[in-house]
């Protein structure tokens, strides 16, 4: 069997080599130039519990293991940068989720983590919301979500810290047991999250030495403000209605998230000094509503998030979900070469046409070629992604859904070969 | 010439909807009139749905509108209904929570004049059975999102076919193909609400021995 492209193409460089070259390799297909060949990233997600034989449950809960199948799997395809799961979920079961479930907690072993969508704020929330979207948020919301926060509905309005010395004998009602509990229980979410981050550090730091590049769309996470709205709040039935019924307190609810969110990703990036910031996209794929209703509801405060994060010096990283070829015209309205798009479903082709010469295009392969294709099929559609989406540069090769499970190993190896093959300049 | 409730109904006016309902019973107008006045409605909104004019956002609002104007009217003392064209079960199957699509179904179905028992989410296949049994529907639709959803598909379909139910079985859902429909034994897939009242409709209105 002849020595797997990729292993010839980079064989006898240290790990330090390997760790500039990808990193600059992606860093210019990033900003629109052409770099020496098409970077690739792998995003296995659950695909490594398939492979190495453990629970996806074992995965999502052991890191040393996980981390362990990360760098087997990544020195054994050999991409510029490869990510395994995408949340922890520490901080949500100390807090007792409602939104969410794991596997083995809410799902079998071997389940997929789920996001359960709800209508946790309900139409009559909206007033209280648009008045001070904090105080509810703390008081109303998270006791709704979060078991182990049901008595931060006792605290009194936050708006009272602002009486300075005199707020000070509200502070005795906090010993209150409902609330003591709450804040000891935010305590370990917060003591659960920072253990994730050093996790997740400690994972970009051994991948580092390793030579692979951390990924690109590492930083801050913040949403399009009708997301934001929609996905954790009102719920996608909600969120239709108020389109219909009350769509000046929608807009009005998008502008004071927008703004915060805003300050929220700046503060991020300074104080990590990451660049990008990951905006995970939904209701503006096409079918969800007309063209009208993207214009007026969806695209001007997704739009003013992207153009205020790159004034600031940060790079949107944008998860275009679905389908967004009837809307890919609005998105050359966006600074040159200063935000990326990763397009889930789109004609990639299409894409290159309207927007390659707008922003760095991420993505491309299917994952069903990868799943259920054959070996020929991928090295052609691998190579036709290499001429003509990777032409000129600004192309970064990854698969359309972020998470790789299903995929066959032998499929991939033929991929990251290909790409290697043809995506040299 | 549709009347203007049509319209309303159509426009999706809910305003406009509920006052035209209101000022139809107060003139005395029957309430199975109204009814049919706001099915012609549905069936102008399945039609620009499919023209690309409206939209999921729109199905919604129709749906909530037609479930209170139906709710409103139906609940009339001494209101007579012409039959409905059939009646229909429809669920999502068991595991899968998934339920807009399905609602907006249930709605157009009930908009096009059909008796829907609508049986709600994470439907095991014993109830489908139990259900279809009960309320002798010729039609039973299926829904499921997520890709687990195909095997509890089969076994409701099975199960079906065990209890010697003459129904006919329809399914939808994002990842439900024509290799999904073959693999799980029913009769037709629909992509969308619009397909599955057209389906239904060539089944002759889902009578169980029609």
């Amino acid at each position: 069997m002849a020595e797997r492209t990729s292993a010839a193409l980079d064989s006898g460089k240290t790990p330090q080599q390997l760790f500039a070259e990808r990193s600059k390799r992606l860093q210019d297909a990033l900003e629109l130039r052409q770099p020496d060949r098409i970077p690739i990233v792998l995003g296995f997600g659950y695909m490594l519990a398939e492979m190495y034989g453990i629970t996806r449950q074992e995965q999502t809960e052991n890191f040393g293991k996980a981390q362990e199948l990360l760098e087997r799997a990544a020195q054994h395809f050999q991409p510029d940068s490869a990510m395994g799961l995408f949340n922890d979920p520490a901080a949500s079961l100390a807090l007792g989720d409602r939104m969410t479930r794991w596997p083995g907690h809410g799902l079998p072993a071997n389940g997929s983590f789920q996001f359960v969508e709800g209508e946790y704020m309900k139409p009559e929330d909206y007033d209280a919301f648009l008045e001070d979207p904090a105080d509810w948020a703390i008081r109303k919301y998270w006791p709704r979500v979060f078991a182990e926060l049901e008595g931060l509905a006792l605290l009194p309005p936050l708006g009272m810290a602002a009486l300075g010395c005199y707020s000070l004998v509200t502070l005795g009602a906090l010993k209150a047991p409902p609330v003591a509990k709450a804040l000891q229980a935010l305590g370990r979410a917060i003591d659960a999250q920072a253990g994730a981050d050093a996790r997740a550090l400690e994972s970009v730091q051994r991948m580092a030495a390793l030579g692979f590049a951390p990924p690109p769309l590492a930083g801050s996470i913040v949403e399009a403000p009708f997301d934001f709205m929609s996905d954790t709040l009102r719920g996608m039935r909600g969120i239709m209605l108020d389109i219909h019924r009350r769509p000046e307190k929608l807009l009005a609810a998008m502008e004071k998230v927008l703004h915060f969110q805003l300050e929220y990703a700046i503060a991020f990036s300074r104080a990590t000094g990451l660049k990008a910031a990951f905006i995970p996209l939904h209701r503006g794929s096409d079918g969800f509503m007309s063209l009208a209703q993207f214009e007026k509801f969806y695209w001007p405060t997704l739009k003013a998030l992207q153009v205020g994060l790159v004034e600031n010096g940060i790079m949107p990283f944008v998860f275009y979900e679905g389908v967004w070829d009837q809307r890919l015209k609005y998105l050359t309205e966006l600074p040159r070469g200063k935000t990326a798009g990763w397009f889930q479903f789109s004609d990639i082709f299409h894409v290159k046409e309207v927007v390659g010469d707008t922003m760095c295009i991420y993505g491309g392969m299917r994952n069903s070629l990868l799943q259920a294709g054959t070996v020929d099929e991928v090295r052609s559609f691998t190579k036709k992604l290499c001429q003509v989406v990777g032409k000129g540069g600004g192309f970064i090769m990854s698969t359309g859904i972020g998470e790789m499970e299903g995929c066959k190993p032998e499929l991939v190896e033929a991929w990251v070969d290909a790409t290697h093959e043809y995506g040299v300049y | 010439m549709p009347s203007e409730l049509t319209t309303a109904m159509a426009d999706l006016d809910e305003a406009k909807v509920q006052s035209l309902v209101q000022a139809g019973l107060a003139q005395g107008v029957s309430p199975a009139q109204l009814l049919e006045e706001c099915r012609e409605g549905m069936t102008l909104i399945g039609q620009r749905f499919e023209s690309g004019e409206y939209f999921l956002s729109d199905l919604i609002m129709a749906s909530e509108i037609f479930k209170a104007a139906a709710a409103r009217l139906t609940a009339q003392p001494g209101a007579a209904f012409s039959k409905p064209k059939g009646v229909i079960v429809m669920g999502t199957v068991k595991g899968d929570i998934h339920d807009i699509g399905k609602d907006i179904v249930v709605s157009m179905l009930r908009g096009a004049g059909y008796q829907v028992e609508d049986l709600g989410v994470d439907v095991p296949p014993e109830r489908f059975v139990e259900a279809a049994r009960a309320s002798g529907a010729g039609i039973v639709g299926l829904s499921g999102l997520l890709t687990i959803s195909f095997e509890p598909m089969k076994e409701t379909v099975a199960a079906l076919k065990a209890a010697g139910l003459p129904v006919k079985v329809m399914i939808g859902g994002g990842p439900v193909t024509e290799r999904v429909r073959e693999y799980v034994g029913a009769d037709r897939l629909g992509h969308d609400a619009q397909e599955a009242v057209r389906i239904c409709e060539s089944w002759a209105g889902g009578k169980q021995n029609g």
